[in-house]
């Protein structure tokens, strides 16, 4: 029988249940639960607006769309063109402010 | 061996990682929404700017074209007629940009927002710039009323009359 969609087939119950939640996972969760994810994605979300580096992603994005056409890019496009540039040019204060509160947030979950 | 130091540091620089990714894709969203509703209203206006402009230059260019056939039969106390398009070619104090004189009026209205359909082109210096000059701190020496050519400022900061940006500035 041709499947009109290609996914990959179902992951066997069995296996999953020898799987322990990665020290990632846990924390993960932790974070989400307790709402500092959330807060600590504005903060972010701020300081980058801040800085103009969310002005800067834009132009890239506007520069990229004006040559390729509007009708032909895709998010995907814009997402392989923006995340390099992004992570190299995030400002080092912003990175040590985040740094430093997921890294308090850590010592204090751990306990 | 990694210490609980070091753990701490990988760690705090994934969740970092994660955050950033999430924001990256937030922002590519936004900027291919806009793409795809046609939103940005400066993509397409610079293309007729461009295509305008060069018919203003097409027309300055063109020697069959002295501007007596146009609709000013204007005659100057020299005799000499006005081309229709003001034929000088420039640029622009805001953009940069190379704008012909008798286009440049409506380049402007797009240019600094103030035209139907123009977008505002927001970026944090300009309207750092802006606040800057329309709250008059007290530092600033700024004054309405005052004539001295050291304070007197266009609210885009270009100072009058020390230069023109056409450079037919001549000293009195």
């Amino acid at each position: 029988m041709k499947h009109s969609v290609n996914r990959p087939p179902t992951p066997d119950g069995a296996e999953d249940q020898g799987k322990e939640p990665t020290l990632q996972e846990i924390i993960n969760i932790k974070l989400i639960e307790s709402g500092e994810k959330e807060r600590l994605m504005e903060l972010l979300r701020e300081r980058l607006i801040e800085c103009g580096w969310k002005d800067e992603m834009k132009a890239l994005c506007r520069a990229y769309i004006k040559k390729k056409g509007r009708n032909n890019v895709t998010m995907d496009d814009l997402v392989h063109l923006i995340t390099p540039k992004g992570r190299a040019s995030i400002p080092d204060s912003i990175k040590t402010e985040l740094l430093q509160r997921i890294s308090s947030f850590l010592t204090s979950a751990a306990l | 061996m990694s210490g609980p130091n070091e753990d701490n540091t990988q760690l705090s620089s994934h969740f970092l990682g994660d955050l950033l990714d999430s924001i990256i894709v937030d922002v590519a969203s936004e900027c291919h929404r806009i793409a795809k509703l046609g939103l940005d209203h400066n993509l397409e206006e610079e293309e007729k700017e461009l295509r305008l402009s060069a018919q203003a230059r097409a027309r300055v260019a063109d020697p069959s074209n002295s501007g007596e056939t146009n609709n000013k039969y204007v005659v100057d106390i020299f005799g000499r007629t006005h081309p229709s398009v003001a034929s000088e070619i420039f640029e622009c104090m805001n953009c940069g940009k190379s704008i012909v004189a008798g286009r440049f009026a409506p380049h402007l209205e797009n240019c600094m927002g103030k035209g139907r359909k123009a977008r505002r082109k927001v970026t944090r210096s300009s309207t750092a710039a802006q606040n800057r000059y329309s709250r008059g701190s007290p530092v600033s020496t700024y004054s309405p009323y005052s004539n001295s050519t050291s304070t007197n400022r266009l609210s885009n900061g270009t100072p009058v009359g020390e230069e023109y940006s056409n450079g037919t500035y001549e000293e009195p």
